[in-house]
Protein backbone atom coordinates (compact mmCIF):
# COMPACT_ATOMS: atom_id res chain seq x y z
CA UNK A 1 0.00 0.00 0.00
CA UNK A 2 2.72 2.13 1.21
CA UNK A 3 4.69 1.46 -2.02
CA UNK A 4 2.30 2.35 -4.38
CA UNK A 5 1.08 5.99 -2.41
CA UNK A 6 4.80 6.80 -2.79
CA UNK A 7 5.21 6.33 -6.39
CA UNK A 8 1.98 7.90 -7.10
CA UNK A 9 2.35 10.82 -4.88
CA UNK A 10 5.66 11.87 -6.50
CA UNK A 11 4.11 13.58 -9.19
CA UNK A 12 2.37 16.16 -6.41
CA UNK A 13 3.60 20.18 -5.91
CA UNK A 14 7.15 20.64 -3.76
CA UNK A 15 7.19 22.76 -0.99
CA UNK A 16 8.45 26.32 -2.83
CA UNK A 17 12.31 26.52 -1.36
CA UNK A 18 11.98 30.33 -1.04
CA UNK A 19 9.11 31.34 1.33
CA UNK A 20 8.29 35.24 -0.16
CA UNK A 21 9.00 37.19 3.38
CA UNK A 22 6.50 40.05 2.38
CA UNK A 23 3.83 37.92 0.55
CA UNK A 24 0.42 39.84 -0.02
CA UNK A 25 -2.33 39.32 2.25
CA UNK A 26 -3.97 38.42 -0.97
CA UNK A 27 -1.87 36.54 -2.84
CA UNK A 28 -3.39 32.45 -2.95
CA UNK A 29 -1.85 30.46 -0.22
CA UNK A 30 0.54 27.98 -1.32
CA UNK A 31 -0.65 24.32 0.23
CA UNK A 32 1.40 22.74 2.42
CA UNK A 33 3.00 19.83 0.22
CA UNK A 34 3.59 16.12 0.02
CA UNK A 35 6.51 14.02 1.65
CA UNK A 36 6.60 11.06 0.49
CA UNK A 37 6.42 9.62 4.55
CA UNK A 38 2.80 8.60 5.60
CA UNK A 39 2.86 9.33 9.30
CA UNK A 40 -0.49 6.92 10.69
CA UNK A 41 -3.15 8.17 12.83
CA UNK A 42 -5.19 6.19 14.90
CA UNK A 43 -8.80 6.21 12.34
CA UNK A 44 -11.28 4.21 14.43
CA UNK A 45 -13.51 5.52 16.77
CA UNK A 46 -12.98 4.55 20.65
CA UNK A 47 -16.37 4.12 22.04
CA UNK A 48 -17.47 2.06 18.34
CA UNK A 49 -20.11 3.66 16.16
CA UNK A 50 -23.97 3.38 16.41
CA UNK A 51 -25.89 0.76 14.45
CA UNK A 52 -30.00 1.19 13.77
CA UNK A 53 -31.11 -2.13 11.68
CA UNK A 54 -32.27 -5.26 13.30
CA UNK A 55 -29.06 -6.66 12.02
CA UNK A 56 -26.08 -4.49 12.37
CA UNK A 57 -25.05 -6.18 9.37
CA UNK A 58 -27.15 -3.76 7.22
CA UNK A 59 -25.91 -0.87 8.76
CA UNK A 60 -22.69 -2.45 7.52
CA UNK A 61 -23.54 -3.45 4.52
CA UNK A 62 -25.12 0.46 3.55
CA UNK A 63 -22.27 2.18 4.20
CA UNK A 64 -20.23 -0.27 2.05
CA UNK A 65 -22.43 0.44 -0.45
CA UNK A 66 -21.94 4.24 0.00
CA UNK A 67 -18.26 4.52 0.89
CA UNK A 68 -18.38 2.51 -3.14
CA UNK A 69 -20.52 5.31 -4.35
CA UNK A 70 -17.49 8.21 -3.33
CA UNK A 71 -15.38 6.16 -5.27
CA UNK A 72 -18.16 5.85 -8.41
CA UNK A 73 -18.14 9.85 -8.19
CA UNK A 74 -14.88 10.27 -7.40
CA UNK A 75 -13.67 8.29 -10.98
CA UNK A 76 -16.31 10.36 -12.37
CA UNK A 77 -14.87 13.62 -11.11
CA UNK A 78 -11.72 12.62 -12.04
CA UNK A 79 -12.66 11.49 -15.61
CA UNK A 80 -14.84 14.91 -16.27
CA UNK A 81 -11.55 16.26 -15.40
CA UNK A 82 -9.28 14.56 -17.96
CA UNK A 83 -11.70 15.11 -20.37
CA UNK A 84 -11.72 18.91 -20.36
CA UNK A 85 -8.26 18.45 -20.36
CA UNK A 86 -7.89 16.65 -23.75
CA UNK A 87 -10.72 18.49 -24.93
CA UNK A 88 -8.68 21.92 -24.47
CA UNK A 89 -5.57 20.04 -25.72
CA UNK A 90 -7.22 18.91 -28.74
CA UNK A 91 -5.28 15.38 -27.58
CA UNK A 92 -7.99 12.14 -27.75
CA UNK A 93 -8.81 10.79 -30.99
CA UNK A 94 -12.37 9.21 -31.40
CA UNK A 95 -12.07 5.51 -30.06
CA UNK A 96 -8.63 5.64 -28.83
CA UNK A 97 -9.84 5.09 -25.03
CA UNK A 98 -12.01 1.99 -26.12
CA UNK A 99 -8.52 0.55 -27.85
CA UNK A 100 -6.21 1.64 -24.83
CA UNK A 101 -4.29 -1.54 -23.19
CA UNK A 102 -2.33 -0.65 -20.78
CA UNK A 103 1.76 -0.81 -19.88
CA UNK A 104 3.17 -3.73 -17.50
CA UNK A 105 4.04 -0.36 -15.28
CA UNK A 106 0.89 0.51 -15.51
CA UNK A 107 -0.71 -2.62 -14.94
CA UNK A 108 1.09 -3.09 -11.64
CA UNK A 109 0.29 0.29 -10.52
CA UNK A 110 -3.17 0.20 -10.81
CA UNK A 111 -3.29 -3.41 -8.92
CA UNK A 112 -1.58 -1.76 -6.11
CA UNK A 113 -4.27 1.13 -6.32
CA UNK A 114 -7.25 -1.67 -6.66
CA UNK A 115 -6.01 -3.17 -3.58
CA UNK A 116 -6.13 -0.01 -1.73
CA UNK A 117 -9.67 0.97 -3.25
CA UNK A 118 -10.63 -2.54 -1.77
CA UNK A 119 -9.27 -1.77 1.52
CA UNK A 120 -11.34 0.74 1.82
CA UNK A 121 -14.53 -0.46 0.83
CA UNK A 122 -14.57 -2.77 3.54
CA UNK A 123 -12.33 -1.07 5.92
CA UNK A 124 -16.15 -1.22 8.55
CA UNK A 125 -15.33 -4.66 8.80
CA UNK A 126 -11.86 -4.05 10.23
CA UNK A 127 -13.33 -2.13 13.15
CA UNK A 128 -14.21 -5.23 14.77
CA UNK A 129 -10.66 -7.07 14.18
CA UNK A 130 -9.03 -3.76 15.68
CA UNK A 131 -11.78 -3.95 18.56
CA UNK A 132 -11.09 -8.22 19.49
CA UNK A 133 -7.37 -7.17 18.81
CA UNK A 134 -7.51 -4.95 21.69
CA UNK A 135 -8.86 -7.00 23.70
CA UNK B 1 -15.84 20.91 -1.14
CA UNK B 2 -14.61 24.41 0.70
CA UNK B 3 -11.18 24.76 -0.33
CA UNK B 4 -9.28 26.31 3.47
CA UNK B 5 -7.86 29.65 2.38
CA UNK B 6 -5.05 30.08 4.18
CA UNK B 7 -1.77 28.90 4.36
CA UNK B 8 -2.05 25.48 6.36
CA UNK B 9 -4.43 24.08 3.92
CA UNK B 10 -3.34 20.55 2.80
CA UNK B 11 -2.12 19.30 -0.56
CA UNK B 12 -4.66 17.06 -2.09
CA UNK B 13 -4.92 14.95 -5.00
CA UNK B 14 -7.81 15.49 -7.76
CA UNK B 15 -9.29 11.70 -6.06
CA UNK B 16 -8.62 13.32 -2.68
CA UNK B 17 -10.88 16.20 -3.06
CA UNK B 18 -13.84 14.69 -5.27
CA UNK B 19 -14.35 12.53 -2.57
CA UNK B 20 -14.51 15.17 0.16
CA UNK B 21 -16.86 16.74 -2.58
CA UNK B 22 -18.83 13.51 -2.13
CA UNK B 23 -18.96 13.84 1.72
CA UNK B 24 -20.19 17.13 1.64
CA UNK B 25 -23.02 16.20 -0.84
CA UNK B 26 -23.64 13.44 0.29
CA UNK B 27 -24.40 15.53 4.10
CA UNK B 28 -26.33 18.01 2.37
CA UNK B 29 -28.61 15.34 1.36
CA UNK B 30 -28.69 13.58 4.76
CA UNK B 31 -29.52 16.76 6.77
CA UNK B 32 -31.36 19.09 3.84
CA UNK B 33 -33.17 16.32 1.74
CA UNK B 34 -33.67 13.01 4.24
CA UNK B 35 -33.99 15.43 7.31
CA UNK B 36 -37.45 17.12 5.92
CA UNK B 37 -38.44 13.56 4.75
CA UNK B 38 -38.01 12.27 8.64
CA UNK B 39 -40.20 15.08 9.55
CA UNK B 40 -42.92 14.28 7.40
CA UNK B 41 -42.44 10.55 8.04
CA UNK B 42 -43.38 11.91 11.34
CA UNK B 43 -46.24 13.94 10.79
CA UNK B 44 -47.55 11.55 8.39
CA UNK B 45 -47.24 8.36 10.21
CA UNK B 46 -45.33 7.90 13.41
CA UNK B 47 -47.42 10.48 14.98
CA UNK B 48 -50.32 9.57 14.50
CA UNK B 49 -49.55 6.02 15.63
CA UNK B 50 -48.73 7.41 18.78
CA UNK B 51 -51.46 9.51 19.19
CA UNK B 52 -54.28 6.59 18.55
CA UNK B 53 -52.57 4.21 21.24
CA UNK B 54 -51.44 6.62 24.05
CA UNK B 55 -54.59 9.15 22.81
CA UNK B 56 -52.68 12.40 22.97
CA UNK B 57 -49.35 13.78 20.95
CA UNK B 58 -45.47 12.96 22.50
CA UNK B 59 -44.94 15.29 25.01
CA UNK B 60 -40.69 15.36 24.62
CA UNK B 61 -37.72 14.81 23.03
CA UNK B 62 -37.16 10.98 24.13
CA UNK B 63 -41.12 10.33 23.35
CA UNK B 64 -40.68 10.89 19.84
CA UNK B 65 -37.38 9.20 19.74
CA UNK B 66 -38.97 6.16 21.44
CA UNK B 67 -41.80 6.59 19.00
CA UNK B 68 -39.65 6.88 15.63
CA UNK B 69 -36.67 4.30 16.56
CA UNK B 70 -38.43 1.39 14.92
CA UNK B 71 -39.27 3.22 11.65
CA UNK B 72 -37.00 2.17 8.48
CA UNK B 73 -36.56 5.92 7.46
CA UNK B 74 -35.10 6.78 10.81
CA UNK B 75 -33.03 3.93 10.76
CA UNK B 76 -31.74 4.83 7.13
CA UNK B 77 -31.24 8.58 8.05
CA UNK B 78 -29.60 7.87 11.12
CA UNK B 79 -27.40 4.87 9.46
CA UNK B 80 -26.29 7.14 6.57
CA UNK B 81 -25.74 10.06 9.00
CA UNK B 82 -23.30 8.15 10.93
CA UNK B 83 -21.47 6.96 7.67
CA UNK B 84 -21.58 10.36 6.58
CA UNK B 85 -19.91 11.82 10.13
CA UNK B 86 -17.34 8.92 9.87
CA UNK B 87 -16.53 9.54 6.34
CA UNK B 88 -16.08 13.17 6.73
CA UNK B 89 -12.67 12.66 9.06
CA UNK B 90 -12.03 9.19 6.78
CA UNK B 91 -11.61 11.82 3.91
CA UNK B 92 -8.90 13.99 5.68
CA UNK B 93 -7.12 10.81 7.00
CA UNK B 94 -4.79 10.27 3.91
CA UNK B 95 -3.91 13.75 2.59
CA UNK B 96 -3.44 14.88 6.65
CA UNK B 97 -1.00 11.60 7.14
CA UNK B 98 0.89 11.93 3.78
CA UNK B 99 1.56 16.06 4.84
CA UNK B 100 2.17 15.87 8.54
CA UNK B 101 5.71 16.33 8.73
CA UNK B 102 5.24 19.34 6.34
CA UNK B 103 2.51 20.61 7.73
CA UNK B 104 4.53 20.60 10.91
CA UNK B 105 7.48 22.60 9.21
CA UNK B 106 5.11 25.13 8.00
CA UNK B 107 3.51 26.22 10.97
CA UNK B 108 6.85 26.49 12.37
CA UNK B 109 7.96 28.93 9.85
CA UNK B 110 5.24 30.50 9.99
CA UNK B 111 5.09 31.39 13.46
CA UNK B 112 8.80 32.58 12.92
CA UNK B 113 8.28 34.47 9.88
CA UNK B 114 5.34 36.79 11.71
CA UNK B 115 7.54 37.16 14.27
CA UNK B 116 10.72 38.47 12.75
CA UNK B 117 8.15 40.85 11.02
CA UNK B 118 7.84 42.47 13.72
CA UNK B 119 4.09 43.66 13.18
CA UNK B 120 2.87 46.62 15.59
CA UNK B 121 1.10 43.16 16.99
CA UNK B 122 1.48 39.93 17.33
CA UNK B 123 -0.16 36.74 18.67
CA UNK B 124 1.67 34.54 21.24
CA UNK B 125 0.93 30.92 22.37
CA UNK B 126 1.41 29.56 25.62
CA UNK B 127 1.30 25.63 26.37
CA UNK B 128 1.44 24.49 30.23
CA UNK B 129 3.83 21.48 30.45
CA UNK B 130 1.96 18.38 32.47
CA UNK B 131 -1.42 20.45 31.67
CA UNK B 132 -4.23 17.37 32.95
CA UNK B 133 -7.10 17.49 30.45
CA UNK B 134 -10.15 16.61 31.65
CA UNK B 135 -11.54 13.16 31.26
CA UNK B 136 -14.75 14.44 29.32
CA UNK B 137 -12.28 15.40 27.00
CA UNK B 138 -9.22 12.76 27.00
CA UNK B 139 -11.33 9.71 27.04
CA UNK B 140 -13.75 10.18 24.28
CA UNK B 141 -13.77 10.63 20.28
CA UNK B 142 -16.53 13.34 20.44
CA UNK B 143 -18.50 13.10 17.27
CA UNK B 144 -16.78 10.07 16.18
CA UNK B 145 -13.59 12.00 15.47
CA UNK B 146 -10.63 9.78 16.06
CA UNK B 147 -8.07 11.12 18.50
CA UNK B 148 -10.35 14.04 19.45
CA UNK B 149 -9.10 17.40 20.13
CA UNK B 150 -6.15 16.65 22.39
CA UNK B 151 -4.78 12.85 20.62
CA UNK B 152 -1.14 13.43 20.14
CA UNK B 153 1.48 11.59 18.30
CA UNK B 154 4.60 12.96 18.70
CA UNK B 155 6.12 16.10 20.08
CA UNK B 156 4.67 19.59 19.42
CA UNK B 157 2.09 17.53 17.62
CA UNK B 158 -0.79 20.09 15.67
CA UNK B 159 -2.37 17.11 13.46
CA UNK B 160 -5.51 17.12 15.27
CA UNK B 161 -6.04 20.79 14.59
CA UNK B 162 -5.51 19.80 11.33
CA UNK B 163 -8.22 17.06 11.17
CA UNK B 164 -10.69 19.93 12.72
CA UNK B 165 -9.98 22.19 10.26
CA UNK B 166 -10.08 19.99 7.22
CA UNK B 167 -12.77 18.17 8.78
CA UNK B 168 -15.07 20.82 9.33
CA UNK B 169 -14.71 22.62 6.00
CA UNK B 170 -16.17 19.13 4.46
CA UNK B 171 -18.76 18.72 7.39
CA UNK B 172 -20.02 22.04 7.12
CA UNK B 173 -20.80 21.70 3.10
CA UNK B 174 -20.74 25.68 3.04
CA UNK B 175 -23.00 26.34 5.87
CA UNK B 176 -20.19 27.62 8.27
CA UNK B 177 -18.76 29.97 6.00
CA UNK B 178 -15.56 30.45 3.49
CA UNK B 179 -13.11 31.20 6.09
CA UNK B 180 -15.46 28.61 8.68
CA UNK B 181 -16.25 31.60 10.26
CA UNK B 182 -19.77 32.13 9.96
CA UNK B 183 -20.64 31.74 13.80
CA UNK B 184 -18.45 34.27 14.77
CA UNK B 185 -18.93 36.77 12.31
CA UNK B 186 -22.67 36.72 12.42
CA UNK B 187 -22.67 37.36 16.10
CA UNK B 188 -19.60 39.02 16.80
CA UNK B 189 -20.71 41.42 13.90
CA UNK B 190 -24.25 41.64 15.37
CA UNK B 191 -23.22 42.50 18.76
CA UNK B 192 -21.26 45.25 17.27
CA UNK B 193 -24.28 46.63 15.45
CA UNK B 194 -26.75 46.15 18.35
CA UNK B 195 -24.95 48.18 21.39
CA UNK B 196 -22.53 50.69 19.55
CA UNK B 197 -21.36 51.68 23.01
CA UNK B 198 -19.86 48.78 24.01
CA UNK B 199 -16.07 49.18 23.24
CA UNK B 200 -14.58 45.96 24.67
CA UNK B 201 -10.73 46.62 25.66
CA UNK B 202 -10.58 42.47 26.55
CA UNK B 203 -12.27 39.74 24.34
CA UNK B 204 -11.79 35.77 25.74
CA UNK B 205 -13.11 32.77 23.70
CA UNK B 206 -13.30 29.46 25.71
CA UNK B 207 -13.02 26.72 24.19
CA UNK B 208 -11.65 28.21 21.18
CA UNK B 209 -10.34 24.64 19.12
CA UNK B 210 -8.54 26.09 15.94
CA UNK B 211 -9.41 29.79 16.77
CA UNK B 212 -11.54 29.60 13.59
CA UNK B 213 -14.30 31.77 15.34
CA UNK B 214 -12.24 33.88 17.58
CA UNK B 215 -10.81 35.42 14.78
CA UNK B 216 -14.20 37.18 13.84
CA UNK B 217 -13.85 39.07 17.64
CA UNK B 218 -10.61 40.73 16.42
CA UNK B 219 -12.10 41.63 12.71
CA UNK B 220 -15.44 43.07 14.18
CA UNK B 221 -13.29 45.20 17.40
CA UNK B 222 -9.61 45.82 15.83
CA UNK B 223 -8.94 47.83 19.14
CA UNK B 224 -9.36 44.69 21.76
CA UNK B 225 -6.98 42.53 22.90
CA UNK B 226 -8.26 38.85 22.36
CA UNK B 227 -7.55 35.52 23.96
CA UNK B 228 -8.72 32.00 22.94
CA UNK B 229 -8.24 29.32 25.62
CA UNK B 230 -8.71 25.52 25.56
CA UNK B 231 -7.28 22.26 26.99
CA UNK B 232 -6.52 20.92 23.81
CA UNK B 233 -2.40 21.72 22.94
CA UNK B 234 -2.73 20.29 18.99
CA UNK B 235 -5.79 22.64 18.38
CA UNK B 236 -3.78 25.61 20.07
CA UNK B 237 -0.56 25.10 18.58
CA UNK B 238 -2.60 24.87 15.05
CA UNK B 239 -4.49 28.02 15.95
CA UNK B 240 -2.23 30.15 16.48
CA UNK B 241 -0.54 29.33 13.36
CA UNK B 242 -3.52 29.45 11.87
CA UNK B 243 -4.05 33.13 12.83
CA UNK B 244 -0.38 34.43 12.30
CA UNK B 245 -0.69 32.73 8.47
CA UNK B 246 -4.40 35.11 8.60
CA UNK B 247 -2.66 37.78 9.68
CA UNK B 248 -4.65 38.31 12.75
CA UNK B 249 -3.09 38.66 16.71
CA UNK B 250 -4.48 36.33 18.26
CA UNK B 251 -3.36 35.27 22.17
CA UNK B 252 -3.55 31.48 22.73
CA UNK B 253 -3.36 29.63 25.57
CA UNK B 254 -4.12 26.17 27.29
CA UNK B 255 -6.41 26.65 30.16
CA UNK B 256 -9.19 25.01 31.91
CA UNK B 257 -12.25 26.76 31.18
CA UNK B 258 -13.53 25.12 34.81
CA UNK B 259 -10.46 27.22 36.49
CA UNK B 260 -8.99 30.31 34.61
CA UNK B 261 -5.79 31.21 35.40
CA UNK B 262 -7.08 35.00 34.77
CA UNK B 263 -7.46 38.00 37.05
CA UNK B 264 -11.15 38.96 38.38
CA UNK B 265 -12.87 41.64 36.05
CA UNK B 266 -10.37 41.41 33.44
CA UNK B 267 -12.47 41.36 30.18
CA UNK B 268 -15.59 43.19 28.95
CA UNK B 269 -16.57 39.94 26.63
CA UNK B 270 -16.35 36.30 27.70
CA UNK B 271 -17.91 34.42 24.54
CA UNK B 272 -17.89 30.71 23.80
CA UNK B 273 -19.50 28.84 20.66
CA UNK B 274 -20.53 25.22 20.46
CA UNK B 275 -18.68 24.42 23.44
CA UNK B 276 -20.99 23.93 26.63
CA UNK B 277 -22.74 21.48 25.01
CA UNK B 278 -19.45 19.32 24.88
CA UNK B 279 -18.74 19.38 28.83
CA UNK B 280 -20.60 17.35 31.84
CA UNK B 281 -23.37 19.99 33.97
CA UNK B 282 -21.13 20.23 36.66
CA UNK B 283 -18.46 21.43 34.82
CA UNK B 284 -20.49 24.03 32.92
CA UNK B 285 -21.77 25.52 36.24
CA UNK B 286 -18.12 25.87 37.32
CA UNK B 287 -17.38 27.62 33.94
CA UNK B 288 -20.14 29.86 34.35
CA UNK B 289 -18.96 30.92 37.82
CA UNK B 290 -15.74 31.53 36.36
CA UNK B 291 -16.98 34.04 33.39
CA UNK B 292 -18.93 35.63 35.60
CA UNK B 293 -15.69 36.06 38.06
CA UNK B 294 -13.00 37.23 34.99
CA UNK B 295 -15.90 39.80 33.72
CA UNK B 296 -15.38 43.34 34.70
CA UNK B 297 -18.92 44.78 35.55
CA UNK B 298 -20.86 45.77 32.98
CA UNK B 299 -19.39 43.23 30.75
CA UNK B 300 -21.04 40.64 28.38
CA UNK B 301 -21.00 36.99 29.02
CA UNK B 302 -22.63 35.61 25.79
CA UNK B 303 -22.26 31.19 24.31
CA UNK B 304 -23.61 30.55 21.01
CA UNK B 305 -25.29 27.17 21.68
CA UNK B 306 -27.84 24.60 20.73
CA UNK B 307 -31.48 26.22 21.63
CA UNK B 308 -32.43 24.41 24.99
CA UNK B 309 -35.45 21.99 24.81
CA UNK B 310 -37.46 24.17 26.85
CA UNK B 311 -37.77 26.03 23.90
CA UNK B 312 -38.53 23.65 21.55
CA UNK B 313 -41.11 21.39 20.20
CA UNK B 314 -40.86 17.82 21.05
CA UNK B 315 -40.04 16.96 17.70
CA UNK B 316 -37.06 19.11 17.07
CA UNK B 317 -35.81 18.60 20.77
CA UNK B 318 -35.79 15.25 19.60
CA UNK B 319 -34.30 15.90 15.82
CA UNK B 320 -31.11 17.92 17.93
CA UNK B 321 -30.81 15.45 20.34
CA UNK B 322 -30.13 12.65 17.76
CA UNK B 323 -26.32 13.68 18.09
CA UNK B 324 -26.92 12.92 22.09
CA UNK B 325 -27.58 9.24 21.33
CA UNK B 326 -25.33 8.61 18.30
CA UNK B 327 -22.75 10.86 17.49
CA UNK B 328 -20.67 9.87 20.91
CA UNK B 329 -21.93 13.49 22.14
CA UNK B 330 -22.49 12.19 25.45
CA UNK B 331 -23.19 16.30 27.17
CA UNK B 332 -25.29 17.40 24.35
CA UNK B 333 -28.71 16.22 25.60
CA UNK B 334 -27.98 17.38 29.10
CA UNK B 335 -27.00 20.67 28.34
CA UNK B 336 -30.14 21.49 26.56
CA UNK B 337 -32.04 19.90 29.01
CA UNK B 338 -30.79 23.37 31.20
CA UNK B 339 -32.67 26.55 31.25
CA UNK B 340 -30.52 28.78 30.64
CA UNK B 341 -31.48 32.03 32.43
CA UNK B 342 -30.95 29.71 35.47
CA UNK B 343 -27.49 28.73 34.09
CA UNK B 344 -26.66 32.55 34.24
CA UNK B 345 -28.90 33.43 37.32
CA UNK B 346 -26.58 30.66 39.28
CA UNK B 347 -23.83 31.69 38.30
CA UNK B 348 -24.15 35.34 39.73
CA UNK B 349 -26.16 37.06 37.04
CA UNK B 350 -28.83 39.35 37.25
CA UNK B 351 -32.31 37.75 35.89
CA UNK B 352 -33.05 41.17 34.56
CA UNK B 353 -29.97 41.63 32.57
CA UNK B 354 -30.50 38.25 30.93
CA UNK B 355 -30.20 37.82 26.89
CA UNK B 356 -30.56 35.62 23.87
CA UNK B 357 -30.78 36.09 20.29
CA UNK B 358 -31.89 34.36 17.26
CA UNK B 359 -29.07 35.14 14.42
CA UNK B 360 -29.56 34.85 10.82
CA UNK B 361 -26.31 33.36 9.54
CA UNK B 362 -24.68 36.70 7.78
CA UNK B 363 -23.22 33.90 5.01
CA UNK B 364 -26.39 32.58 4.41
CA UNK B 365 -29.10 35.15 4.63
CA UNK B 366 -26.45 37.95 3.30
CA UNK B 367 -25.65 41.33 4.92
CA UNK B 368 -29.31 43.07 4.88
CA UNK B 369 -31.20 40.35 6.36
CA UNK B 370 -28.44 39.51 9.22
CA UNK B 371 -28.61 43.58 10.10
CA UNK B 372 -31.89 44.15 10.04
CA UNK B 373 -31.92 41.04 12.92
CA UNK B 374 -29.90 43.60 15.46
CA UNK B 375 -33.27 45.20 15.45
CA UNK B 376 -35.67 42.71 15.27
CA UNK B 377 -35.70 39.90 17.56
CA UNK B 378 -36.77 35.95 16.34
CA UNK B 379 -38.02 33.14 18.50
CA UNK B 380 -36.35 30.70 19.04
CA UNK B 381 -39.06 28.11 18.39
CA UNK B 382 -38.34 27.51 14.58
CA UNK B 383 -36.98 24.21 12.72
CA UNK B 384 -33.85 26.35 11.78
CA UNK B 385 -32.83 27.26 15.11
CA UNK B 386 -29.17 26.12 15.81
CA UNK B 387 -29.28 23.46 12.86
CA UNK B 388 -26.96 22.89 10.16
CA UNK B 389 -29.23 23.53 7.22
CA UNK B 390 -30.16 25.66 4.70
CA UNK B 391 -31.11 28.65 6.12
CA UNK B 392 -29.64 28.39 9.67
CA UNK B 393 -30.22 30.60 12.12
CA UNK B 394 -27.61 30.79 15.40
CA UNK B 395 -28.65 31.14 18.61
CA UNK B 396 -27.09 33.04 22.05
CA UNK B 397 -27.46 33.68 25.29
CA UNK B 398 -25.85 35.01 28.27
CA UNK B 399 -26.02 38.23 30.42
CA UNK B 400 -24.35 41.54 31.22
CA UNK B 401 -22.36 41.78 34.85
C1 LIG C 1 -16.88 21.84 19.76
S1 LIG C 1 -15.35 22.49 20.20
C2 LIG C 1 -15.61 24.23 20.12
C3 LIG C 1 -15.57 24.77 18.75
C4 LIG C 1 -15.38 26.22 18.55
N1 LIG C 1 -15.46 27.06 19.72
C5 LIG C 1 -16.36 26.70 17.51
O1 LIG C 1 -16.76 27.83 17.58
O2 LIG C 1 -16.71 25.91 16.61
C6 LIG C 1 -15.14 22.24 21.91
C7 LIG C 1 -13.75 22.63 22.41
O3 LIG C 1 -13.78 22.79 23.81
C8 LIG C 1 -12.56 22.32 24.35
N2 LIG C 1 -12.77 22.07 25.78
C9 LIG C 1 -13.46 21.05 26.34
N3 LIG C 1 -13.49 21.19 27.68
C10 LIG C 1 -12.82 22.32 27.97
C11 LIG C 1 -12.52 23.01 29.18
N4 LIG C 1 -12.90 22.54 30.36
N5 LIG C 1 -11.81 24.16 29.10
C12 LIG C 1 -11.41 24.64 27.91
N6 LIG C 1 -11.67 24.04 26.74
C13 LIG C 1 -12.36 22.89 26.76
C14 LIG C 1 -12.24 21.13 23.50
O4 LIG C 1 -10.86 20.81 23.57
C15 LIG C 1 -12.68 21.61 22.12
O5 LIG C 1 -11.63 22.21 21.44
Amino acid sequence: MSAARTTSSKGASKPKAKVKPKAKAKAKPTAVADTPSRQPMRRTIRGGRPYFFADPAIDKLLNMLVVLGSEVWTLRERLAALEAIQIRQGGLAAGELDAHEFSAEDESRLAAERKEFIDSLFRILQEQVEEARRR
Amino acid sequence: MLELKHELKLAKTRDEKARMNFVSGLRAHVLNDMATGMRTVYEGDVEPGFRRSAGRTPKDGPEVHKAIKPNEYFKFYSSLRVTAQDMVWQSVFPPLERNRGALKSKATALAKTKRRERRAEHGSLTLQPGFEVPRYVSAIDVHLMAGNYDGEYEANDLAAGALYDNGLAVFSFGLMGQNLDDIGQSIAGFIRLKYPHLKPKKILDLGCTIGHNTGSWRDQFPAAEVHGIDVAAPCLRYAYARAEAQGRAIHFTQMNAEALDFPDASFDVVFSSMFLHEIPQKGIANIMREAFRVLRPGGLMLHMELPPNSQLSAYDAFYLDWDSAYNNEPFYKPFRDLKPEELCRKAGFDPKKYVQFVIPSVGWYGEKVWSESATQPRDVDNDKTGRLTDGILWYCFGAWK
